[in-house]
């Protein structure tokens, strides 16, 4: 026995019924069914009221409507964009010099602090060393 | 490159809207413009606020094109969009106004009800009979609870499937079964007497 009440398919065994896409025995199960319990007959009925909701049409100037609401969106997020990149841009350049500047200014380390340079004093040192090592102890 | 080949048209033509294809958009807006519109409006009974909530809808599928991945059914995450904004919207209403009553935004329904069904030329009898079932159906379905009415009209009037609805509503499959069934319990409850 198909019962929609009893059945966890009945709002589609429901909607199939109705539209007559049951296969033949089920279809005629239901049939039966429907003549003897008044719950099925009561919703198969409702089913049928909801058929009277009809719809106006869609307004004819819809799509533009729309069309115009995404144009204008697009034209505000566009002109956001702007005014930030407008807003940022000048600052960032003023960043950019200031770092600039700053990064000439920092004092330069002195030479010696250079490896090369350490090299070569070190190696003058040497030399004046050796020289000293040249002049006779008792002169 | 064999998964790219098996995505769904609308998750490729996605692809190509986060490629910077607008075209590929517009086709997405033609598929998809009626089924979001037509559920925002069954959601929030009022047409200006469901166009009004659809355009935000797209609006966020078009906004969120650049982080897109098709991880899921493009339908599913595009209806979790729209439920989620209608659930706002809903949760915003009664917070200002309470319980919105339903003759707000009755006369505007009718209005475009009205074009549909004007080549019928139904009698007067015909439009008042249509209009007082019309208007028990609007207020069984807005008398569920917001979350039930989504699944509902997924399910009845869009065509998802379980699978779909739970991923919309972040439920396992077994929950909105439930959920899905209580919620035509209830209306059947609602729209008893009409049989």
């Amino acid at each position: 026995m198909i019962c929609l009440s009893k059945n966890d398919q009945g709002a589609d065994l429901l909607a199939s019924y109705l539209a007559k896409t049951l296969d033949a025995p089920r279809r005629a199960e239901l049939d039966r069914h429907i003549q003897e319990c008044a719950d099925c007959r009561g919703l198969a009925s409702a089913w049928e009221r909801l058929d009277e909701f009809a719809v106006p049409a869609v307004s004819p100037g819809f799509d533009a409507r729309l069309y115009a609401r995404i144009a204008r969106e697009e034209a505000r997020v566009l002109g956001w964009q702007r005014w930030l990149w407008r807003s940022i841009g000048p600052l960032a350049a003023a960043g950019a010099v200031v770092a600039l500047v700053a990064f000439l200014q920092v004092p330069q380390e002195p030479d010696a602090a250079k490896p090369e340079n350490k090299i070569e004093i070190e190696q003058v040192a040497q030399a004046v060393d050796d020289l000293n090592l040249l002049i006779p102890i008792d002169r | 490159m064999e998964a790219v080949v098996a995505l769904e048209r609308d998750a490729q033509l996605m692809l190509r809207v986060r490629a910077g294809d607008d075209t590929s958009f517009g086709l997405l807006l033609e598929r998809h413009r009626g089924p979001v519109v037509h559920f925002l409006y069954r959601m929030v009974q009022n047409q200006a606020v469901s166009e009004e909530l659809a355009q935000e809808v797209f609006l966020r599928v078009y906004r969120s094109r650049e982080r897109y991945e098709p991880t899921a059914k493009f339908t599913t995450w595009l209806f979790r969009i729209a439920t989620h904004v209608a659930l706002n919207s809903i949760r915003d209403r009664k917070k200002e106004k309470g319980h919105q009553s339903l003759d707000d935004s009755h006369a505007e329904t009718l209005g475009g009800l009205e074009r549909q069904v004007a080549d019928r030329q139904p009698t007067i009898e015909q439009e008042m009979v249509h209009e007082v079932k019309l208007r028990e159906v609007r207020q069984a379905i807005e008398a569920l609870p917001a979350k039930q009415r989504a699944a509902v009209l997924m399910h009845k009037y869009e065509g998802l499937d379980y699978a779909q609805i739970a991923g919309v509503l972040s439920c396992s499959e077994s929950a909105i079964k439930s959920l899905l069934f209580r919620a035509y319990e209830a209306l059947r409850d609602q729209l008893a007497h009409m049989a």
